[in-house]
């Protein structure tokens, strides 16, 4: 599904700084991963690159089977569409929004029909528990709930990836965990592969592999049987 | 001031482009204040250093109008012994070269005793067929067609003495000999040096003048008292007379001009309005941009003062700066318009001229900084202010966005709605020519102050169907100008003002073209005019009054009329009188009337009982029908009651029409300016003109113009008008699309993140320029709105001013709907264009940085 | 001599020690009932440049009951410009200019009359004969063969006074020098006396501008005196008849 061959990114300034080196990783359809390491590490690089926000300096970046380096600017941004389901940190919802629109948000950058996008946007907010919210701007949820808007707009298109970057890193452990479960219960109900950048231990356990960055390299790659839940 | 060069330089640097923007409406306002009062400073200084130079030693002058007076009066006058020289002197201004663009001065004087008067220094007094050729007089008086032009009129048309220089006169075309070439210096530089001499009794004929002067010069014994001269000249000639000294004729002119820098004023303030509209979104922007450096230099100890002074400095400077190009622009402006102004005094006074150098006056300049800064720093104050107000803590945070307190809305919606009443009330006093001003700049303030609140309101109007266009990019573009209005309003209200006056100038041409169209309907009904110039305005030369019969007895015409058109001082004012046959004309031509009955008013003209008057002379003079005018004539006062008040567009000065019986005997002049001819129905108009061009063309100077010929030229001097309005229309557009510019600049900045989610989650490089332009069309749209209902405030306080001080014509109100028709396309053209490289500079930032900073 | 010019007097004298008497015997000698010459003057600028013009000059009567008319002949520019001159015993010559190239005369006002005579080193006034009593005289010097006596115009003048040199031995001018307040305006010399029907007359006089440095030399030909004259050929209707 995720195939990464050779990738380094570098940042070009007065000096130059390495945030991944040579990466080869290969992540499975319907995997779900957590990716962790000391800041600068890389982990939000690699993601970035994975998402499609970036381009690797060297190396190349595969989506189901797609090389992503071809491809321009616009194409990226439709494999993004079609494909990936992106979960920030700091959430990242237009405030003035509410949150059916900001869940309606990719939907109708897909062009698809007024009626089609209301009813699915309803449906996303169903599954995240939502329903009650749908008119609200972000600024009247808790950080748990607007989380949870996000994901719900992550989720719109039911894209085969779901990255997400810090998801709890804002939230405190108790709507954190409620975060992880609703991830966790989508990503069993959807298949979705999905990525979690995290240094919250609890949540990179709760991940069936874990993949370790250290200085721009894959420091460690586990994969546990069983996982805390 | 360290914080200067550290904190604003460096992003002053950065931002070089907007800058200029900025200081772009700082640059039209100072510029249109300096080159229209250096223009007409220029221009008067001009007319007076010709006035002067031509005057001579001569202490008094002795004019009648322009109608001239008989050459008994100068045996009158030197008779007096308070009268130590007097010289006889028509003046004339003749177009000449191959465009007949330009103008020369042509000075009748009498050559045997002028120079008690005037000093000719010529040139070659070493040379020796020059030196006969010059200095002699008796030459120059035995050879009529002798002409002395100055050195410069000479060597820029490569004539040398007894070179030849052909000239159109009443009596045909006549060669001119130049018999003598001033040196430069006095006289020689009178009218930039396009001076010509010639003897008075030639320039009699050259004119078709009669035995008449238009003025005797007068130079005193020492010993006499200018105030006794003055008094015993007066006593010996009668009221028809003007005898005063020549510096008297530039108060004139200066009095006729500061109407046309008035009108001009009020370009310049709002010029200056828009320009600190402008300024103050981009520091109102530039402190949103720069919260977190000014929360650093807080965190590091700087003081509220010394934020909001260094954001009033960086103001300053940029004011100073934008005052400076200013004044150069305009300089350059001023040469343009001092030609303009020139020209018209021209036609009013004879001689005026573009001056060869302006006139800079220091405190001019003064005056403009002082605008330039105080309009700088005003605008900066409530940035400056908000600046100091940042909160050190909250503005290091990433996030947040600032929004207009609803409190701050409420204070300014009351300022405005007081303003708006104020304005109401000095409507309601507007009879007091001062109130109206007032009145509408509290009008114009009330407009700048609702237009935050009532951007906001229309945002959220315009908000459903941008979203109904397009659903993401349509809601997000309203929503960016109803979250943040600091943004966008100080754009908005400089477009709005900015086409409020496009849409005011728009409606004053548009009534003024009906009404002038309407007139010319109406007064310019003959088939032809037969003139002595290419255009009608052109008083030079006049025709015997004999030639009537002459064209009368043309095959094909049925009826002339000969009309005398001379400008004479009535109140204290150039006005133009205008003698003709009334009892003819009136069956031809009924104006308008505003004052008395249309009948009534001709039928007494006609019998030399009273005189018709044109609207705009009874509103600039405040004359109203029964009233008893003093007409100066030769022989004294003509005093005649007003019989009526017409709509007459003749005359920006306004016309008295009297009947030409009338005018010969009291001026003894029968000489005429135009003959109305009208021809036969089934004549062929082409082969009637024709006929009397044969007929006369080459006997006299003549001219046949058709109809529309000189509708055309009257349509050609109202487009030259508008003309000039237009580019001012067109520069204010042009600085309100800057804003729009700045302001989209700065909001695509303060929405990085918000971009860069939407092309996280899919949004395409089209979508996100999408949602940019749209903001740009709604920012027009509603600028386009707003102006378009100010331009209406505006139109009406524009033909107030105009009505009541510029032009004296009452223009009916007629809203421009086609104009604001057309700037629809325009202004949302312009702004999608304004849109263009801001969207292009959001598509193509960095996206991490966009998800990740703030 | 002629008197076209000058002689902003005349005179005779009876006894050689009274200036007026020496004056009124000047004009006793000069005197003739008409006069008739052809005039060829020649203007000589500071540059040494010269202009010529010819004129014709008759006159009828006497000093101030004198009529005067002059009329260029030469060059062809000027040729049919008259001037008429009506001189009175009392006060300034009444003068017309005709101009036949616009066909109309004019007044020469008394105000422009110290203006140059139409390029000349001369003034209009010193065309003009006035009387005896419009001046005062005053010996200043018996210098051997000629006296000087200042004279000072009564009326209005360009000059404030002159200076006269008178020979004893014929009563004739030898020279005038004309001063106004600011000093001396101009010169003018009698030459080449010759007697003519038993006039003593000078067939050149010589002026000399002072402030343009610039001379004017009047040769008289062809003169005669006491020829026979109309008095209706001095009118302005005689004035505007072309030659």
């Amino acid at each position: 599904m995720i195939l990464l061959r050779g990738v380094s990114k570098t940042f070009d300034g007065k000096r130059k700084v390495t945030a991944l080196e040579r990466i080869d990783l290969s992540i499975a359809k319907g995997e779900m991963a957590s990716i962790v390491g000391p800041s600068g590490s890389g982990k939000s690089t690699m993601l970035n690159l994975i998402g499609g926000l970036d381009r690797p300096t060297r190396g190349e970046v595969e989506l189901d089977g797609q090389p992503l380096s071809k491809l321009s600017d616009d194409e990226l941004t439709r494999v993004r569409r079609d494909k990936i389901g992106f979960i920030f940190q700091f959430f990242n919802l237009l405030p003035t929004l509410s949150c059916l629109e900001n869940v309606s948000l990719p939907l109708h950058l897909r062009g698809w029909p007024r009626k089609k996008v209301e009813e699915r946007a309803r449906e996303l907010l169903d599954l995240v528990k939502l329903s009650a919210r749908i008119d609200h701007l972000p600024d009247e949820l808790s950080g748990g709930e607007r989380q949870r808007v996000a994901i719900a707009r992550a989720l719109s298109v039911y894209p085969p990836i779901l990255l997400a970057d810090e998801p709890t890193g804002n939230l405190d452990t108790q709507t954190g965990v409620e975060i992880l479960n609703l991830i966790h219960d989508l990503h069993d109900r959807l298949g979705a592969t999905v990525l979690i950048v995290t240094h919250d231990k609890t949540v990179a356990e709760s991940c069936p592999r874990t993949i370790q960055l250290r200085d721009g390299r894959v420091f460690a790659d586990t994969r546990r049987e069983e996982v805390a839940r | 001031m360290i914080l200067l060069r550290l904190i604003s330089w460096p992003y002053a640097r950065k931002h070089l482009l907007r800058w200029l923007l900025t200081t772009a409406g700082i640059v039209l306002g100072v510029g249109v204040f300096v080159g229209m009062r250096t223009a007409n400073k220029s221009v008067l200084a001009a007319f007076n250093q010709t006035i002067d130079r031509i005057a001579g030693s001569a202490q008094l002058q002795v004019t009648a109008g322009d109608a001239g007076f008989g050459e008994e009066v100068l045996d009158k006058v030197r008779d007096l012994p308070e009268v130590r020289a007097a010289a006889p002197v028509i003046e004339a201004t003749v177009s000449y070269g191959e465009t007949a663009q330009s103008n020369l001065l042509i000075l009748g004087v009498d050559m045997l005793g002028d120079r008690n008067i005037r000093n000719y220094d010529l040139e070659g007094e070493d040379d020796a067929d020059q030196a006969q050729a010059i200095d002699d007089p008796l030459i120059f008086l035995a050879q009529p067609d002798s002409l002395m032009v100055t050195k410069k009129f000479a060597e820029e048309h490569g004539l040398k003495v007894n070179s030849r220089l052909p000239m159109r006169t009443m009596q045909g075309d006549r060669t001119f000999i130049i018999r003598g070439i001033m040196k430069p210096g006095g006289l020689a530089n009178a009218f930039g040096g396009d001076l010509a001499i010639m003897d008075i009794y030639a320039a009699q004929k050259m004119f078709g003048r009669g035995q008449k002067f238009d003025r005797i010069d007068i130079a005193l014994p020492e010993e006499t008292r200018l105030e006794d001269a003055t008094a015993k000249l007066k006593a010996a000639l009668g009221p028809g007379f003007q005898v005063e000294p020549p510096s008297s004729r530039g108060e004139q002119f200066e009095s006729t001009s500061r109407m046309y820098a008035l009108a001009s004023n009020i370009t310049s303030v709002f010029a200056l309005f828009i320009g600190m509209f402008i300024i103050y979104n981009t520091f109102a922007i530039a402190v949103t941009e720069r919260r977190s450096e000014i929360g650093i230099l807080r965190a590091l100890g700087a003081t509220r003062g010394q934020i909001r002074t260094l954001f009033l400095v960086e103001s300053a400077l940029a004011g100073l700066a934008g005052t400076f190009a200013g004044v150069a622009f305009g300089i350059v402006m001023a040469r343009a318009m001092a030609g303009y102004i020139g020209g018209m005094l021209t036609e009013i006074y004879g001689v005026a001229q573009s001056p060869g150098d302006l006139t800079l006056d220091p405190w001019l300049i003064g005056a403009a900084v002082a605008m330039g800064l105080a309009t700088s720093l005003v605008a900066a104050v409530i940035p400056a202010r908000s600046a100091a107000r940042v909160d050190p803590v909250k503005a290091l945070q990433k996030g947040g966005y600032q929004t207009l307190s609803e409190g701050e809305n409420r204070v300014r919606r009351r300022w405005a709605m007081a303003f708006g009443a104020a304005s109401v009330v000095a409507f309601a006093f507007s009879r007091f020519g001062i109130m109206t001003y007032v009145g509408y700049l509290l009008a114009i303030l009330a407009a700048v102050l609702l237009s935050p609140a009532l951007s906001f309101w229309l945002s959220r109007v315009l908000r459903p169907f941008l979203a109904g266009v397009r659903p993401v990019e349509g809601a997000l573009a309203a929503d960016s100008l109803i979250q943040a209005p600091r943004r966008t309003s100080g754009t908005i209200a400089a477009l709005m003002l900015s086409i409020a006056l496009v849409i005011s100038l728009g409606g004053l041409a548009r009534s003024s073209y009906d009404s002038l169209a309407d007139w010319m309907r109406i007064a310019l009904n003959p088939d032809f005019f037969v003139t002595t110039a290419e255009t009608l305005s052109s008083r030079s030369f006049v025709f015997p009054g004999s030639l009537a019969d002459g064209l009368r007895s043309v095959e094909g015409v049925t009826e002339v009329q000969p009309v005398r058109s001379v400008r004479t001082m009535v109140k204290n004012a150039p006005i133009m009188l205008i003698a003709g046959d009334i009892g003819m004309i009136a069956k031809r031509v009924t104006l308008p009337a505003v004052e008395g009955d249309p009948q009534e008013m001709y039928r007494l003209a006609a019998e030399e009982k009273g005189v018709v008057v044109s609207a705009n002379f009874a509103r600039l003079h405040d004359a109203h029908l029964g009233e008893v005018l003093d007409i100066p004539a030769p022989d004294g006062d003509l005093r005649l009651p007003i019989v009526g008040v017409v709509d007459d567009y003749s005359d920006q000065q306004g016309t008295l029409l009297i009947n030409r019986s009338l005018y010969i005997r009291y001026w003894h002049d029968d000489a005429v300016n135009v003959f109305r001819v009208y021809v036969n129905p089934g004549a062929d108009a082409a082969q009637v003109r024709q006929r009397i061009l044969n007929k006369f063309g080459s006997q006299q100077r003549l001219f046949v113009l058709t109809n529309r010929e000189v509708r055309d030229f009257i349509t050609r001097l109202t487009d030259q008008w508008f003309g000039l309005t237009n580019v001012q229309t067109a520069v204010a557009v042009l600085v309100a699309i800057l804003g729009i510019v700045n302001a989209l600049t700065v909001s695509i900045t303060d929405r990085r993140r918000e971009l860069g989610v939407l092309q996280a989650v899919g949004g395409l490089r089209n979508q996100i320029r999408h949602t940019i332009w749209m903001e740009a069309v709604a920012i027009g749209i509603i600028g386009v709105a707003l102006g378009a209902a100010f331009g209406a405030v505006q139109l009406f306080y524009s033909i107030e001013i105009a009505r009541r001080d510029l032009i004296g014509i009452s223009i009916h109100y007629e809203y421009p709907f086609q104009t604001a028709l057309i700037l629809i396309p325009v202004i949302l053209g312009s702004a999608l264009l304004a849109a263009l490289g801001p969207a292009e500079s959001a598509v193509r930032g960095s996206l991490i940085e966009a998800l990740e900073y703030e | 001599m002629s008197k076209l010019l000058l002689f902003l007097l005349a005179v005779a004298p009876a006894f050689a020690q009274d200036p007026r008497q020496i004056i009124l015997e000047v004009q006793k000698r000069q005197r003739s009932e008409s006069q008739r010459y052809e005039g060829t003057l020649e203007v000589i600028s500071q540059g040494n440049q010269v202009a010529t013009k010819r004129w014709l000059y008759q006159r009828i009567g006497s000093f101030g009951n004198s009529k005067a008319i002059l009329r260029f002949t030469a060059p062809a520019e000027v040729k049919g410009v008259g001037l008429l001159i009506v001189n009175h015993p009392d006060r300034a010559s009444d003068q017309w200019m005709w101009r036949p190239a616009i066909g109309r005369d004019q007044r020469i006002a008394l105000q422009d009359r110290s203006t140059r005579f139409f390029g000349t080193d001369f003034s209009f006034e010193d065309l003009e004969e006035r009387d005896v009593d419009q001046y005062d005289y005053k010996l200043l010097a018996d210098e051997g063969a000629t006296w000087k006596i200042e004279s000072r115009p009564r009326k209005s003048s360009q000059y404030s006074y002159s200076y006269f040199w008178i020979k004893k031995d014929n009563y004739t001018f030898v020279r005038i020098e004309a001063y106004s307040k600011k000093g001396l305006v101009r010169t003018i010399d009698y030459k080449d006396y010759e007697q003519i029907k038993g006039i003593w007359t000078a067939r050149v006089t010589e002026v000399y501008d002072v402030a343009r440095k610039s001379r004017t030399i009047l040769k008289y030909e062809k003169l005669d005196y006491n020829l026979p004259m109309k008095d209706d050929d001095f009118t302005l209707q005689a004035l505007r008849r072309e030659l």
